[in-house]
């Protein structure tokens, strides 16, 4: 067979990022250019800076990519690029400058789902077995998709309110974190114990989740503990909280595991990252006989070789874009 | 020499293809918000119809703003990336230049309304000569500013503001591709867009960058 050469871009975020994939599994080169030390001064994601900083990298990012890959224009294959969901002024950019290349080389343009690229992320570490079950938590999704075969998505449920990576930033700014909070919860959670009472959310026969009513709950114990000239222990207060996302979170993953007659569950997004969530999935799916896979650290962030390894199978599969795509901030998983 | 010019930061999508200082095609039509489902679709569209390759291009003039924020971003990602896969110079071009190309008398004022009583504004001559430097300005220190052209001043903006008379655009490509025809590029890594207007975000942190 023939190796497929997909050059991809990712813009959706706050990260620029082009990456050579061959054959949606092998990353040739790629770089991510993260905007993370800007936006901290602005103690979150600011749409505005993060479209300014990518026009203002996206040759240099495309530039580096193809002359690290030791590639010429002429060996890609097809051009790949996330037109939704995100930030609509940071994707135009990447949408853009996707179909100019796919114009002036005369390549096919393959338009990808930026939920897809996280899920392919898998595809990375080792070829992905169907059917299976995709655990996406990130800053913007928390959705359990159900995949039949390869570019085949059935969302099954999904977050109601916050996204899981949303609600840990929010939770680490009222506990006084610094911005991205997410990690630092994460790890002072790892110092923690599991003393406070928190409710189990949506805890119901839906794939769905909810947090906002945990977020409330841990904003009200804080404000109850302080009225009464207690003290929180934020590294126990972490452990409750983290530990109480996850109790639903997997319990809802291995309920749909069975349910679906899934024999393969894939973890995908930036909350992968999570050392906890790992560990207590690793321990379910040994248990039940499940083979599971997450992605390496520095796919769980975005970037663009997930966006090539899910492009090469939206390639195979014939899905093609012509120069009137355009970018979509929001755009359900199909 | 075949060259581009694009203009998408305004309240225009124009493009035109030039063949030395001899326009072989103009277009332009109301910028909305499908700026980026049509752009690419329409140069190519153009361009077969001249019978030309995309890889006839041989220069870029893009205007960079100021502008829409997007609308600037939209052009200048198309023309930064075409600039790059060719490997053929790009100018950039300041869209309250392109507005003055309308002429009128003397001096032209062209202005673009950047909301609560701030514009985009620069004075130039009727060659182009810029004789107040563009800015983000209010408004009253703007016309305060060129009080001693007064009399001889045409301003030109496709928006209205109280008690000013203004003239709506007509642009005039041919004197901006003749007054550049012989610039050479800038540096494509480098070029950004000139938005003149820091963000809301960094105005809140550090302050506004307004004149006056």
């Amino acid at each position: 067979m023939e190796d497929i050469y997909i050059l991809a871009i990712e813009s959706s975020c706050d990260e620029t990022s082009c990456s050579v994939v061959k054959n949606g599994c092998e990353d040739i080169s790629t770089v991510v250019l993260s905007q993370i030390d800007i936006h901290k001064l602005y103690g979150g994601v600011v749409p505005e800076i993060a479209s300014r900083m990518h026009i203002e990298v996206i040759t240099k990012v495309i530039e580096e990519t193809l002359f690290k890959s030791a590639l010429t224009m002429s060996d890609i294959d097809a051009i790949a690029v996330t037109y939704a969901p995100g930030l609509i002024g940071s994707l135009l950019v990447g949408v853009t400058a996707a179909k100019t290349l796919a114009y002036v080389y005369n390549k096919p343009l393959i338009p990808v789902h930026h939920i897809a690229g996280h899920i392919y992320a898998n595809n990375l570490v080792a070829p992905m077995e169907f059917p299976l079950m995709a655990l996406v938590v990130s800053g913007g999704h928390t959705e359990l998709v159900y995949m039949k075969y390869d570019y085949d998505f059935e969302v099954i449920g999904s977050t109601l309110d916050d996204a899981v990576g949303e609600v840990y930033d929010k939770v680490a700014r009222v506990m006084d974190l610094p911005y991205p909070g997410g990690p630092k919860l994460d790890a002072l959670a790892r110092e923690g114990e599991d003393t406070y009472t928190l409710p189990l959310p949506l805890d119901d026969k839906s794939y769905n989740f909810s947090f906002s009513g945990l977020k409330s709950a841990v904003i009200n114990l804080k404000h109850n503990e302080e009225q009464r000239g207690r003290t929180i222990s934020k590294k126990d207060l972490a452990a409750s909280f983290q530990n109480r996302v996850f109790e639903i979170i997997c319990k809802k993953t291995m309920r749909a595991l069975k349910e679906y007659q899934c024999q393969n569950l894939v973890l995908a997004g930036g909350v992968s990252a999570n050392r906890a969530l790992r560990e207590t999935l690793k321990d379910l799916c040994s248990k039940e006989n499940i083979h599971l896979i997450f992605p390496d650290l520095k796919y769980c962030t975005d970037n663009a070789t997930m966006i090539g390894a899910a492009g090469y199978y939206a390639y195979k599969t014939g899905k093609r874009a012509d120069f009137t795509l355009s970018a979509k901030a929001n755009e359900p998983l199909n | 020499m075949i060259s581009l010019f694009l203009d998408t930061s305004c309240h225009m999508m124009t493009i035109a293809i030039y063949k030395g200082k001899k326009q072989l095609y103009f277009y332009e039509e109301e910028n909305n918000n499908d700026l980026s489902v049509k752009l690419i679709s329409k140069v190519k569209e153009i361009m077969e119809e001249l019978q030309l390759y995309v890889t006839d291009i041989e220069k870029i003039f893009v205007v960079n703003g100021p502008g829409s924020f997007t609308g600037i971003r939209i052009g200048l990602a198309f023309a930064k990336t075409l600039a790059w896969s060719l490997n053929i110079p790009i100018v950039p071009i300041s869209e309250l230049e392109f507005l003055a190309t309308t002429g009128g008398t003397n001096y032209i004022a062209p202005m673009i309304d950047a909301r609560r009583d701030a514009i985009y504004a620069g004075l130039y001559t009727y060659d182009l000569k810029p004789i107040i430097e563009d800015a983000y300005i209010a408004r009253k220190t703007f016309l305060e500013k060129i009080e001693d052209y007064k009399e001889n001043v045409t301003f030109v903006s496709m928006d209205t503001f109280p008690s000013l008379e203004v003239v709506p655009p007509k642009v005039d490509v041919t004197k901006i591709i003749e007054k550049y025809i012989d610039k050479s590029g800038v540096d494509v890594h480098t070029l950004i867009p000139n938005y003149l207007k820091k963000t809301e975000a960094e105005e809140k942190l550090n302050g506004s960058n307004i004149s006056g």
